[in-house]
């Protein structure tokens, strides 16, 4: 009996010490930061004292029309980005996944390279093309005999040319994705179907397509959550504007955690945004646990 | 791997379309290329030069030589790697213990690591810059690699690659009198390199691009990476196009390389943390 406690003992202790690094890690940069975001978003702070107000932050959130502007905005970015992601990385995937390799991997690389790049030098060279004064874009639009548009000084055009912009830099990943799962589905499947006298598209619809939802399921999820902290395309081309037509959440976080240092009120959409997130990754979660039991 | 389907027109067009886009999808980057090689007047003229009449590299001298960019790229390098390297040792070890060893509160401890995937750090950024400032790690390199090394992908990942690994083998090494450790670092590590190398890869990106936690830690001139650094000249006062494409240019370079010779790694890498069928 003492010998198997003794045994035990120190099988716990091994597994303990190898996941010690880790787990220590986790908790001071993971987990507490995610409680004590709860916490401060219930404080009103101002450098070093903080003050207990309760859901003040959460009432100021909801009274502010910048919060509601830039929620509303968000979700637009979200189902929009999303929905045209998840579609032409389909169609993109769909049309060349039984294809000689190197057309595949051209296709793949060149789909691709503007997310490696990344969004940071993508909005960089946007503002370049966009840019009213000499930007090629205004440029071709004044020779197709279109009148001069500020692409991103204007309220109505601001968000489809961010959706654009976003959407042609990171549907890459998506078609990786896609086309990875494709690759994956066993041919007999599809020679049973052509023995069956069904056409290439009916073949995609109704075969490839189901065959391929837990790739979909998952694509849309990392989506939403990548686009719901969107960032960097905003802060750079627009700032928000014009009049907030553009700002998001996550620049709204910003700008109130470091620009006008009201830490509690930010901490508040943090606190939001978490909680969007954890909701939303339910069924992610659910299919990965499945697939660790197997 | 090769599976045909009859060739139809439809198919043809679809190809013709996405082909069309590939290469579409590419002439900014061309753009930003060819603008960063012109002077500072052809790069605004209109009708534009599509191909560059007398190239030259002046305006990437200009950008070495007014801006620390060899300190940004060292600082993005260093950020990288060292986050990359402590990834790949905590998230080993603790892949290791969650795969092939007993202990109480294992599924537990999993569950609550892969609940955490999909949180990104940027929505608790305040109590995280707070934690920051108070291991005095602002304006740090330390303070961007540490909650990047703290993330649990690589648990994941790896333990995929780890639970393929027959028990035999460890239990062959503990007859022989190898101690857990020694299993863990002769026999199991070895067997796991393409797992190792498609994280490495995937993580070094990640950390490269991750853009607004470095924005909120590198607040000072010198503490800035590439990424942050770059993005900086948007609001130069140099008025000249050619100039930030130069810029810009010189953050995309090493992401492009890395994309190029690991083409592969990217693939295997991407696809492994999505669903397994």
């Amino acid at each position: 009996m003492m010998k198997i406690n003794k045994k035990s003992l120190k099988q716990n202790l091994t597994g303990y010490l190898f996941i010690m690094p880790q787990l220590l890690l986790f908790l001071i940069f993971m987990v507490y930061p995610i409680f004590e975001g709860i916490r401060l978003s219930l404080y009103k702070i101002d450098y070093k004292t903080e003050t207990f107000v309760g859901l003040q932050n959460y009432i100021t959130l909801f009274k502010d029309p910048v919060f509601t502007q830039a929620t509303i905005n968000t979700i637009i970015f979200v189902v929009c980005i999303v929905a045209l992601t998840v579609v032409f990385a389909l169609f993109v995937a769909s049309a060349v996944f039984d294809k000689d390799a190197r057309y595949v991997s051209f296709i793949r690389g060149s789909y691709y390279i503007p997310v490696m790049v990344s969004m940071v030098v993508m909005s960089m060279i946007w503002s370049f093309l966009l840019n009213p004064a000499n930007g090629l874009i205004p440029y071709l639009a004044r020779q197709a005999g279109l009148p001069t548009v500020n692409f991103l000084g204007n309220r109505s055009l601001v968000k489809p040319v961010i959706i654009f912009i976003t959407f042609t830099t990171n549907v890459g990943q998506a078609i990786i994705l896609y086309i990875a799962a494709m690759i994956g589905v066993p041919k007999e499947i599809f020679e049973a179907a052509e023995v069956d006298g069904a056409n290439r598209l009916e073949v995609i619809f109704k075969i490839l397509i189901p065959l391929v939802r837990p790739t979909t399921i998952y694509i849309t999820i990392i989506n939403i959550i990548a686009v719901l902290k969107i960032f960097v395309v905003i802060q750079l081309l627009t700032g928000g504007g014009p009049n907030n037509a553009s700002t998001t959440l996550m620049y709204y976080l910003y700008n109130n955690a470091f620009k006008y240092n009201r830490l509690g009120v930010a901490s508040a959409v943090g606190v939001i945004m978490f909680i969007i997130t954890l909701i939303l990754s339910v069924p992610q979660l659910r299919a990965m646990f499945r697939g660790q039991e197997q | 791997m090769k599976k045909k389907i009859k060739r139809e027109t439809v198919d043809i067009v679809a190809n013709i379309i996405v082909t069309f886009f590939a290469i579409l999808n590419l002439f900014p980057l061309y753009w930003l290329f060819t603008s960063s090689l012109k002077n500072s007047a052809d790069v605004v003229k209109m009708p534009p030069d599509w191909i560059p009449k007398s190239p030259t590299f002046s305006n990437y001298v200009d950008v070495f030589q007014n801006q620390p960019a060899l300190r940004w790229a060292f600082n993005s390098i260093v950020v990288s790697l060292v986050a990359t390297i402590g990834v790949i040792i905590v998230s080993s070890l603790a892949a290791y213990a969650f795969s092939k060893l007993e202990f109480k509160g294992k599924d537990i401890i999993f569950l609550v690591f892969i609940s955490s995937l999909m949180i990104p750090k940027e929505v608790m950024i305040v109590p995280l810059y707070r934690i920051i400032q108070n291991f005095n790690m602002a304006n740090k390199l330390s303070g961007m690699i540490w909650p990047n090394v703290a993330t649990a992908f690589g648990v994941f990942m790896l333990k995929g690659f780890f639970d393929t690994i027959h028990d035999s083998l460890r239990e062959a090494a503990i007859i022989d009198g190898a101690s857990e450790f020694q299993i863990f670092y002769k026999i199991m590590l070895p067997v796991v390199k393409p797992g190792i190398g498609a994280l490495f890869i995937l993580n070094f990106v990640q950390v490269w691009n991750d853009y607004l936690w470095q924005l909120v830690v590198g607040q000072e001139k010198s503490a800035k990476t590439l990424m942050v650094g770059i993005a900086t000249l948007m609001q130069d006062l140099n008025p000249n196009f050619a100039y930030k494409m130069a810029g810009a240019t010189v953050a995309a370079i090493p992401m492009l390389l890395i994309f190029i010779f690991f083409q592969q790694y990217f693939t295997r890498g991407i696809t492994i943390g999505s669903v397994k069928e």
